[in-house]
């Protein structure tokens, strides 16, 4: 049977925020199969939807951005196929463009995320205390790792903060983060350590993942 | 607006996509559109709630009728509970996100004993107070089915009004009712005493119950008008034109039984006299295979699962039951869906069976001879012989199996030790059959677990007079099973808590003085009773002992044909006589034919006009 692979691109908001890694393949599964494009299963005793998403997202954050592999038997119109799963996705789910991949998941090596800060404590406050954290030497955070147990680990050099904005109440950091099969640094490790470190209790953190890019640079797609 | 501080704990919870809503086919409807609102209450985990059939038919039925919403309720796990109660928020439903206090009515379902002191937890989430009496004319009304209103009297005080039977045509008078009602501007008790005039409605609160000296009930007796002195439960008389959702609410999160489910036949010919749901559920009903198949499709189709199953209490006794699973596999084969098969008699088994079984996983297979011997499957008219057993124990070898699981049920009436050794008996035959099998797998040892239950005997069924064994007699016969066995090494033994099933006895054949009793356990932070990791057995009897209740008085005592039960005044269509029949046939060790060979007259008829099956 042909095999034609293919990568979709999509959005994760709203209640699907709260899909565990685990539960965003079987909910796409079913999407997939609700919708009845030609899709490819695995072949052998108990045939299943393949899928594959390249980089995993953390519980409670939304994006833009996500990527799903998952291939078809016969050659489709991208557009057409974009509007037959989307009628079939749970609300908070929604396919934006599908083409075929250009890089492999090991070419992934970072992430670029806008996390807002919302606090009873002057937007002033919570920048200086970002700025602090960024002018320490080291950022020490303890790091599982499945083969060393937990293991101290220096996390600044490895942050970095593009931009910041603040408003009543708000803060905004823009930062990039490692996201590769070396090192890879979710935003809850930046908001959790950032929490920590200034002492500051925010009343709500909302991130949002704005880019996933390679190890050299370019937009992965 | 409850949704900002739910979605700021939810990262700080367990599986927290079961507390947001927005599942797949999950119905939203604009609340200021709708006359009333329903908050089906599951009173137990999400992933437990979701997977049951009836709140699913229910839901989806309420939701067709434009005018009204029903949405979905669970019991939010203690990690969860105990933020919504740091951060006061109250019970909401799964759907809007407002709380359910803000409903008309809340309705639970009640599957099991064990969840009783979560219902009362629920209410108190909702910032209700549990007991009926204390709410007033501005707050929901609560109602309860499910199969444990059939001797509702422990929840009596809880509980605005039980539905008795089948819900689909009585949740809908109801709702219709209320809406009327709630138009002309009613108080609770208007609404009560018309529904009170319902068949299937009862209202406990309409009833006075006295009690004689040695404690045994005296009369139940209606204290308004509008009461009737009997409530007959309610029945759907055909299964093809009852409603069946098109599409189920799909979760995010692993579910108990996630796949798509499709209801084949209602009731159960064969009168197990332990079995309540074989009485309760009477007459047998079913589906023709074009229904079957047209549900399968529609499911399959609205839900994306790869998963369809057929669900009945025995399965195999469908007609045509061949026809049925050919077409059926016809489609699922060429949609890569999976079916599955539970509830199969072993008497059923065939070659064919097996292989659609196999076809799905090829895990152990389980089969339920409750008894060790055939003298006790004679008491409990489970009509199934040694040879039909090793018919089917031969043919899963034959095809490669290399296990059985067996479930048997200790402390069974009239049981001996005798009984006990032939379950050990049984369990070495059928491992020698194994080893003499030319067609076994070869090089791979034999696997037999046997699973035993104790006996809790429940209202509605033959055995509904019968003592439960105590725990001293129950450690015994574990004694007797694990000295009678040899194989010790290809036979694993494995019981259910005894602690457990002398609650569900209690509980089950309890009277309205367990209402206390339920309270106060309740009080004392019993919840989650059915999970091992909460069952506070110390607890439960700490309150037993503190209010006088007497548990052998409840679960342990022979009760005369004579006696005024608890639930008496509930009419399930089976006659008492009726059971007191089959209780001397059973201390007799003589079977009763299955219904369709031939009715035994249990009275059920009489509720569909004329007789169950074509002919009989
Ligand atoms: S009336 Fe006869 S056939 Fe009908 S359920 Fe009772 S025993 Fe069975």
């Amino acid at each position: 049977m042909e095999k034609i692979n293919l990568r979709a691109v999509f959005e994760k908001s709203g209640h699907a925020v709260f899909i565990s890694h685990l539960d965003l393949m079987r909910a796409m599964q079913r999407a997939i199969k609700r919708s009845k494009i030609p899709v490819w299963y695995s072949q052998g005793f108990n045939p299943h939807i393949y899928l594959n998403f390249p980089l995993a997202l953390s519980l409670g954050v939304t994006s833009k951005t996500e990527f799903m592999d998952f291939a078809v038997t016969e050659p489709c119109d991208y557009a057409a196929l974009t509007e037959t799963l989307n009628k079939a996705m749970p609300e908070g789910l929604k396919i934006l463009g599908i083409a075929e991949p250009v890089f492999a998941n090991k070419d992934i090596g970072f992430a670029e995320y806008t996390i807002e800060f919302k606090s009873d404590v002057p937007s002033e406050e919570m920048l200086s205390a970002l700025e602090n954290m960024m002018k320490a030497d080291t950022i020490e955070i303890d790091k599982r790792s499945k083969s060393k147990g937990t293991v101290k680990l220096d996390i600044k050099p490895h942050i970095n903060i593009t931009g910041t904005e603040t408003a009543s109440g708000l803060l905004h950091v823009f930062v990039r983060l490692p996201a590769g099969l070396e090192l890879n640094i979710n935003s809850n490790v930046f908001i959790d350590t950032f929490a920590a470190l200034s002492g500051i209790d925010f009343t709500s953190v909302y991130a949002e993942r704005t880019k996933i890019l390679c190890l050299n640079g370019e937009n992965f797609r | 607006m409850l949704r900002e501080q739910i979605e700021k704990l939810l990262p700080l919870v367990k599986s927290p996509s079961r507390y947001i809503g927005g599942e797949f086919n999950s119905v939203v409807k604009d609340k200021s559109k709708v006359d009333v609102r329903f908050a089906f209450c599951f009173p137990d985990s999400y992933d437990v709630g979701m997977s049951h059939l009836g709140m699913k038919i229910l839901y989806s039925l309420k939701n067709k009728r434009e005018n009204f919403w029903c949405e979905r309720v669970f019991a939010p796990w203690p990690d969860f509970e105990e933020l919504m109660r740091k951060n006061n928020i109250p019970l909401y439903a799964l759907e809007s996100l407002d709380p359910v206090k803000e409903f008309d009515f809340i309705g639970f379902t009640i599957q099991y004993e064990l969840c009783y002191t979560n219902i009362l937890n629920m209410l108190d989430l909702a910032q209700l107070p549990v007991k009926a009496k204390d709410r007033t004319d501005d707050m929901p009304i609560v109602v309860a089915g499910g199969p444990c209103v059939c001797n509702p009297e422990p929840l009596a005080d809880f509980i605005d009004l039980f539905i008795i039977g089948e819900g689909e045509e009585v949740n809908l008078e109801l709702m219709d009712l209320y809406a009327e009602m709630k138009k002309k501007g009613c108080s609770k008790r208007e609404f009560l005493e018309a529904a009170a005039e319902i068949e299937g409605i009862y209202v406990p609160s309409f009833y006075d119950v006295s009690y004689n000296l040695d404690g045994t009930v005296n009369a139940v007796v209606p204290n308004n008008s509008h009461a009737a002195k009997t409530v007959k439960k309610r029945i759907i008389k055909d299964m093809d034109s009852v409603y069946y959702p098109e599409s189920f609410v799909v979760p995010y999160c692993e579910i108990v039984h996630d796949r798509a489910v499709v209801e084949v036949l209602r009731g159960c010919i064969r009168g197990c006299r332990f079995c309540q749901a074989g009485f309760i559920y009477r007459p047998f009903r079913e589906k023709s295979s074009d229904t079957i198949c047209r549900q399968t499709k529609s499911l399959c189709e609205t839900t994306g699962y790869e998963e369809i199953s057929l669900s009945s209490l025995s399965t195999s006794d469908l007609s045509d039951i061949d026809e049925t699973l050919r077409r059926l596999s016809e489609y699922t084969e060429e949609e890569k869906v999976n079916l599955s098969l539970p509830s199969m008699r072993i008497d059923r088994f065939s070659k064919e069976l097996l292989e659609q079984i196999q076809k799905v996983r090829k895990s152990g297979l389980t089969f339920a001879p409750e008894a060790g011997t055939q003298r006790l499957r004679d008491v409990i008219n489970k009509n199934i012989t040694e040879d039909e057993i090793m018919r089917a124990c031969k043919l899963a070898f034959d095809g490669g199996y290399t296990g059985v699981k067996l479930y048997f049920m200790l402390g069974l009436p009239t049981e001996t030790d005798d009984d006990i050794r032939g379950i050990a008996e049984l369990a070495e035959k059928i491992t020698d059959l194994y080893y003499q099998n030319p067609n076994r797998q070869r090089g791979k040892h034999i696997q037999i677990s046997i699973s035993c239950a104790t006996f809790v005997p429940k209202p509605f069924t033959p055995f509904e007079f019968e003592p439960q064994a105590s725990i001293d007699e129950i450690k015994h016969k574990q004694k007797v099973l694990l000295d009678s066995i040899r194989s010790r090494k290809r036979i694993n033994v494995s019981w259910h808590n005894y602690r457990v099933s002398i609650l569900e006895a209690v509980l089950a054949k309890g009277d309205r003085r367990l209402c206390d009793a339920v309270y106060e356990a309740w009080k004392a932070g019993c919840k989650f009773d059915g999970w091992d990791e909460f069952y506070n057995y110390d607890a439960w009897m700490e309150v037993f002992e503190r209010l006088g209740t007497d548990l052998d008085f409840y679960a342990h005592r022979m009760r005369s044909y004579d006696e005024i039960s608890p639930w008496q005044h509930l009419d399930y269509y089976v006659s008492k006589d009726f059971f007191i029949r089959e209780n001397k046939l059973a201390h007799e060790e003589k079977t009763t034919f299955n219904c369709r060979e031939k009715c035994s007259g249990c009275g059920v008829s009489k509720a569909v006009g004329g007789a169950c099956f074509g002919k009989n």
